[in-house]
């Protein structure tokens, strides 16, 4: 019987401060053995289990893609003991992971489909897991516009600034950042992305959307995607909740009758709705 | 009994009728024998719910901290005394509190039916002049009184309400001595014996924190014993020490705020002795300090004020 | 269905606890717990049940999951599986029920759990009916019987001096090879039979329409007052054979260190508290109606079972006597109106 509590060793390659802010790192881990790689198969939208041996585990959304093999990366805002001790250690620290945990992006139900991806804030983890999959050459065909909307407070507190630069200058996707107020040295737009959203109006005609965000921007985002007429099978979120097994067995993050970890984190609007507002 | 439950039936029903007050806090007949549980009126007609017996265990002070409403509450000797010290810490605003004071003659302790009735269950219970009448499928039991209630009751020095609005029923005469004999006897135990004891109750401890919830003065946001940064002691059950150490430490934190009402040692499932870490603060503060707690709302509890201990 | 009789339980206790963990009620205090035990004698069968279920030998209170040891190239984990075999002695059908619920979390449609699979499958599990249900029981309204054997390996029948075994299982009848035990007697058939028939239970929950009922009050006024009384520890998790949430955490010392499972409780304050301080569950409220929903709505939901065996034990253990039939009748009563929130 594989043990889902065991943990794969991971060395900590790079600890990168993401945010001009210090509360978020991206952490790069590789693998110390090539079978526990090749075990690894993971798919945009699933979370792994991070441990810092000694401290604890946390869960964190994966934000690197399988089309970029031979590490993982994660985005981490210190919150907590866990993410504290986390943003303090130096390259080379050995840590677990467990996983891939959770559902994944409808990949499938994408294929042949215009994408509009929402992110605001560091919920962007996953969604930069989404995007690198999808504009990679090998799946870039299977997938239809790709329509990219992404606010923060501020330029410093973006996540994945080279990403966005590099993606910015594709013609494959149109790449929308927003700041929530004018900032000397930002050329770009400015304003809350429920705003934005409406300004760049995508089309819902054959269209997705991913959202991911804090409570407050999904609350007045959502109204916005309704009203261009994306049906709620066609809205997808990520929740997030407090977890500890990741498995389903410890009771902590369920909304009603699904657990998070175990039948999310990925769920449609229409799932969403059939559940009790307690996330 | 009776003439108690009348007059407290009647007093909420006034006071909801008057709208002095949307909320009254009281106890309801339980759903097992000798017990009642707390119950919360705020339509005059329930009222009716509303009982007094031997069975009103628990502390409603524990129900009335930062509370919008105005709420009147039936409170015995020791609730009193909480609310007392719940007051002066501002928990509770006494312009928005109708205390209804009942002298109080004791609650009975289920552990000791019990132990009395070894395995045999309760099936039904009553009261009658000084005596407990307990039945069961085959046998029928008159204990008296005073030898099924609890420690803390039978040793009460303020069986009456210390601050009261409205006081229901008379005065219950009170002991003359405090008496902390058991404290004493604990005390002249060597080093080993102590820790010996203390090992063999909390191996019993699940860590369920019914003790901390039932008492009306442990309401930190942040209890120490959950708190992760720093993480202060180990959230296994099975380790002993850390369970004495939850305790210890709990009862450090209600120094001078404890009033010896018993309901941490009440409320635990696992029947482990709490109140003798509980009575042993109890008398060291009195002896350090010459206080006790819960008296007099004019008196600064001795962990606020500048520190002078009585030698 | 054989019989066994009751001066022989001490010595067949013995020879188990030769081959196998035996865990057995034993009295401890004023109540009565599953202990191991190391001799027979120690045993009491004269109890109705148990402070706290035998959960607790298939799931334990605190368990290291694994242990770990940082060295210069990397980590060793070694993992802490009990392979142990084990024999529960005595317990109630209430408490077998339990297991079997449990049985749908820790093995569910995506994994499993090896720690509590493999003690389960170690286990063998030797039920003890019972003659008089207290009156806090109401295993009945929830499928479940004073002398069902569902879950059982074996069933005790206590018919005064002596035991009719019923054998439930094939793990069952190899517990007993060994002990030649004579087959009952007409007699010992006809008193067990009617042992069985005067074990009455005398109270129940309804649970008729209540599923249904459930599946549209989430948002109902009735929560903002049921739950007042409540206080918010877990006696009531932790005395239940089905409640099964639990924490983890790391313990270290140096370059060593455990993962550790710990039992933790719905009903806690910070139970679902999120690093940014937001908490989905913010009061008593919301706290307690998740165990309702939980046990009797969510988990039909994902297994077609009811989370409550009727043990009735936290009725017994809550410190403010908040009953669950109590609960359960207030919501039966409410007026549902067939369309959804």
């Amino acid at each position: 019987m594989k043990n889902p509590y065991l943990p794969l060793p991971m060395r900590l390659v790079k600890n990168f401060i993401e945010t001009e802010d210090n509360l978020i790192h991206t952490f790069t881990l590789e693998f110390l053995r090539e079978e526990d790689e090749k075990s690894f198969q993971y798919l945009p939208g699933q979370f792994a289990e991070v441990s810092v041996f000694g401290t604890g585990e946390a869960p964190f959304g994966i934000a690197s893609s399988p089309t970029e093999p031979g590490h993982l990366k994660f985005s981490v805002a210190k919150v907590g003991v866990v993410t504290t001790t986390l943003h303090q250690l130096p390259e080379g620290t050995i840590l677990g992971v467990r996983g891939p945990l959770g559902n994944n992006y409808p990949l499938e139900e994408f294929k042949g489909k215009n994408l509009v991806v929402i992110g605001g804030g560091f919920a962007f983890t996953t969604l930069r897991s989404l995007i690198t999959y999808i504009l990679h050459p090998e799946h870039r065909g299977d997938y239809g516009e790709l329509t990219v909307i992404y606010g923060a407070r501020n330029p410093g507190l973006l996540l994945y600034k080279e990403e966005l630069a590099e993606w910015e200058k594709r013609s494959d996707i149109n790449l929308v950042c927003t700041i929530d107020r004018p900032v000397e040295g930002w050329n770009g737009r400015v304003g809350f992305v429920p705003t934005v959203t409406k300004e760049v109006a995508p089309s819902a005609n054959n269209a997705y959307a991913v959202i991911c965000g804090p409570p407050v921007m999904i609350k007045f985002t959502m109204p916005v995607l309704e009203e261009l007429g994306f049906p709620p099978e066609r809205i997808i979120m990520s929740l997030e909740n407090r977890m500890k097994c990741g498995i389903g067995m410890c009771g902590r993050c369920n909304v009603g009758n699904k657990y998070v970890c175990k039948d999310g984190p990925v769920f449609t609007r229409a799932q969403l709705n059939q559940l009790p507002n307690e996330y | 009994m009776d003439d108690i439950t009348r007059a407290i039936q009647e007093t909420a029903k006034n006071l909801l009728l008057n709208k002095e007050v949307d909320l009254v806090v009281g106890f309801a007949r339980g759903s097992l024998p000798l017990r009642n549980t707390p119950c919360f009126v705020r339509q005059p007609d329930d009222v009716q719910k509303l009982i007094w017996g031997y069975g009103c265990e628990n502390n409603l002070a524990n129900y009335l901290r930062k509370r919008p409403e105005k709420i009147a509450v039936i409170a015995k000797g020791c609730d009193t005394r909480s609310i007392v010290e719940l007051i002066k810490e501002n928990q509770i605003d006494r312009n928005k509190l109708v205390i209804i004071g009942v002298p109080c003659q004791g609650m009975i302790d289920r552990k000791k039916i019990t132990r009395l009735l070894a395995g045999r269950e309760l099936l039904e219970g009553e009261v009658k002049d000084g005596q407990v009448i307990l039945k069961g499928r085959e046998f029928r039991e008159i204990i008296p009184l005073n030898q099924l209630l609890y420690d803390t009751c039978l040793n009460c020095q303020h069986p009456n309400p210390v601050l009261s609005d409205i006081l229901i029923g008379e005065p219950v005469p009170v002991k003359e001595n405090i008496c902390f004999t058991d404290v004493e006897e604990f005390e002249a135990k060597t080093p080993a014996e102590k820790w010996a004891y203390f090992q063999e109750e909390l191996s019993r401890c699940i860590r369920c924190y019914a003790c901390r919830q039932a008492c009306p003065m442990c309401y930190c946001e942040e209890c120490f014993a959950d708190c992760s940064m720093p993480q202060w002691l180990s959230k296994s059950s099975l380790n002993t020490q850390d369970n004495i150490f939850f305790q210890a430490v709990r009862v450090l934190h209600l120094a001078g705020r404890c009033v010896d009402c018993g309901a941490c040692d009440r409320a635990c499932p696992m029947g482990i002795n709490l109140r003798t870490l509980t009575r042993k603060m109890v008398k060291d503060v009195q002896e350090l300090f010459g206080y006790t707690a819960g008296i007099r709302l004019d008196q600064k509890p001795p962990l606020a004020a500048p520190v002078s201990t009585i030698n | 269905m054989l019989i066994l009789n009751q001066d022989q339980l001490a010595n067949w206790l013995n020879q188990l606890t030769d081959t196998y963990k035996v865990f057995a009620p034993v009295k401890d205090g004023d109540h009565y717990t599953f202990k191991e035990i190391s001799s027979g004698n120690q045993v009491t069968l004269n109890y109705t049940n148990t402070k706290v279920p035998p959960k607790e030998v298939l799931f334990p209170r605190s368990e290291k999951l694994f242990c770990y040891r940082q060295e210069n190239e990397g980590i060793q984990l070694e993992e802490k599986i009990d392979e142990s075999k084990k024999v529960i002695f005595g317990l109630r059908p209430c408490d077998a029920k339990g297991f079997l619920l449990l049985d749908n979390v820790f093995n569910n449609d995506k994994y499993q759990d090896p720690y509590y699979l493999n003690r389960r499958k170690n286990t063998i599990l030797v039920g003890l009916g019972c003659n008089q249900p207290a009156t806090t029981c109401f295993c009945t309204s929830l499928g479940g019987g004073p002398f069902a054997s569902e879950g059982l390996d074996i069933l005790l029948v206590d018919i005064g001096n002596r035991y009719v075994v019923e054998v439930v299982t094939e793990k069952g009848q190899e517990l007993l090879s060994g002990l030649n035990l004579p087959a009952a007697e007409p007699e010992a058939q006809e008193a067990a039979r009617k042992v069985k028939e005067e074990a009455a239970l005398s109270t129940s929950i309804n649970l008729d329409g209540l599923k249904a009922k459930l599946d549209v009050i989430f948002y109902d006024p009735i929560w903002d007052l049921i739950h007042e009384k409540c206080l918010g520890c877990a006696a009531c998790t932790y005395s239940c054979p089905t409640c099964h949430c639990f924490d983890i955490v790391d313990e270290a010392e140096g370059k060593e260190g455990c993962r550790i499972r710990n039992w933790d409780a719905c009903m806690f304050p910070l139970f679902t508290l999120h690093g940014s301080g937001h908490n989905p569950r913010p009061t008593g409220k919301e706290r307690f109606r998740q165990r309702v929903m939980h046990k009797f709505k969510y988990f039909v939901d994902n297994f077609n079972a009811v989370a409550c065996v009727g043990c009735g034990r936290c009725i017994i253990n809550c410190p403010v006597n908040l009953d669950i039939r109590e609960v359960l009748a207030e919501i039966q009563g409410l007026e549902v109106r067939s369309d959804k929130q």
